[in-house]
């Protein structure tokens, strides 16, 4: 495994436009502070959200994701929300029984408002991650080493 | 062949004449011998003489409900074990189907059929929709542990046990073929525009195929074990989807196939649906 001290994770968030991306903008805006890890991906709703554009994004070398939409009850399209929930309640489980570790898979609601907790939130999903370290992907061989051996390196 | 399923196969030949030559039905699927191997395989019968090609046996494992996808807009009849008719509900809750457009010939106390595990932990011996029953009913009821062979594992041994297990997939789609719940017009797995997952034979891809599979099945899997007994790798991918299974029914109650008018487990919501996992 890469050293886990210097490892700087790469998450996707996937946040939803009416509700957890006002809250990163307002976190921005008030100057908070949060780590710079997370990829940001701007989505219509929590519902729009396919589960396998997680699975993918697992593939593809991300070390973790996170989800982010409105709460229960304050969904801009009334039930997206809901709808998303039991999807990935499914989806996490399905992702630790194969032996992927939960903390990589994180789910989360957060209003236009709470740009502090989003700002706690990021804090502590990278807390979460750098945790377990690196993803090493479905196949064990590591993405960094391919990215390296890519780039001529060892 | 023993008495009883001797007796199931002369009551099916004889009902569906009577249907055929009545023009009930257009058509009757059901099982019979193959031209060549003389294997169970599943028939299509239209003209009533043929009627007595239909057979039951316990080799009778094929999943037939989903030629029914292939008859929409005729009257189709279809010789039905309890874990067809569930997947008949599966399409009736999902509007695939229309009701009227088949008539259900349903097997009576299914005792299982040889070699598949997935038998074992059924609990549905009748079937749950149907129009003519054959033989009688089982009485007591029956509630199998869905078993968990991984329980014992570490979270690091299950990814190394189903790192191992998908290494070996040739990715024939088989499985896919053999599962009534595939009924999409384009798999995922076969679309490039985008493409969710590389086609060729990977340990990566192989891995996000199996989770992007078990994830299309998630409320809809009947864990009937067609998808095992199809591949030729014998790989164990149905330990996902009946996980899922397992997910479902302890966190929402829900068993997929049991209710036609009841919705499929992600085609609806409630307002207090459990949050387990999810940060607060
Ligand atoms: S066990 Fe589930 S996934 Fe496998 S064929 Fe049956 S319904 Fe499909
Ligand atoms: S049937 Fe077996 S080998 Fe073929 S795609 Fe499915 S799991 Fe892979």
């Amino acid at each position: 495994m890469a050293a886990k001290e210097n490892f700087e994770p790469k998450i996707l968030a996937f946040l939803c436009n009416w509700c957890s991306y006002a809250a990163a903008d307002l976190a921005g805006s008030s100057r908070m502070q949060y780590p710079p890890q997370i990829r940001v991906i701007r989505v219509p709703c929590s519902g729009r959200i396919d589960p396998f554009l997680l699975i993918r994004a697992f593939n593809s070398g991300a070390d973790g994701v996170l989800v982010s939409g409105c709460h229960p009850g304050d969904c801009h399209y009334l039930d997206g929300n809901y709808y998303a929930r039991r999807r990935f309640l499914m989806l996490k489980e399905l992702m630790q029984y194969a032996g992927i570790p939960e903390e990589r898979v994180n789910f989360t609601w957060c209003s236009a408002s709470e740009g502090k907790r989003f700002a706690a939130i990021v804090d502590r999903v990278v807390a979460r991650i750098k945790e377990v370290g690196p993803w090493e992907g479905f196949d064990g061989r590591g993405f960094a080493r391919r990215e390296e051996e890519m780039a001529g390196g060892k | 062949m023993e008495n009883k399923y001797l007796e199931i196969s002369k009551k099916i030949q004889e009902e569906s004449r009577k249907l055929l030559s009545e023009g009930k039905v257009e058509r009757i699927i059901g099982f019979g011998r193959g031209e060549f191997t003389k294997e169970i395989t599943p028939i299509f019968v239209s003209d009533p003489d043929r009627a007595d090609e239909l057979l039951f046996t316990p080799e009778c494992d094929m999943m037939l409900a989903k030629y029914l996808l292939d008859y929409k807009g005729s009257k189709t009849g279809i010789v039905a074990k309890p874990c067809d008719t569930r997947a008949i509900t599966v399409y009736l809750a999902e509007e695939l189907i229309k009701r009227e457009e088949v008539f259900i010939i349903g097997i009576n106390d299914c005792e299982g059929l040889d070699d598949n595990d997935a038998c074992e932990e059924c609990g549905i011996r009748n079937p749950v929709v149907v129009d003519l029953e054959i033989g009688q009913p089982r009485k007591e009821e029956i509630d199998p542990e869905i078993k968990d062979e991984l329980e014992e594992m570490t979270r690091e041994e299950r990814f190394e046990y189903f790192q191992k297990e998908f290494s070996r997939c040739i990715r024939c789609y088989a499985c896919r073929e053999a599962c009534f719940v595939c009924t999409c017009d384009e798999c995922f797995a076969d679309s490039n525009q985008p493409q969710w997952v590389g086609a060729s034979i990977g340990k990566r891809d192989n891995f996000t195929f199996h989770l992007m599979r078990a994830m299309h099945m998630a409320g809809r899997c009947i864990n009937c074990g067609a998808c095992e007994q199809a591949c030729p790798e014998g790989i164990n991918m149905r330990a996902l989807t009946k996980h899922l299974y397992r997910v479902a029914k302890d966190v929402y109650q829900f068993e997929p196939g049991l209710d036609p008018e009841e919705k499929t487990l992600f085609a609806t919501y409630k307002l207090n649906d459990s949050e387990q996992g999810f940060l607060d």
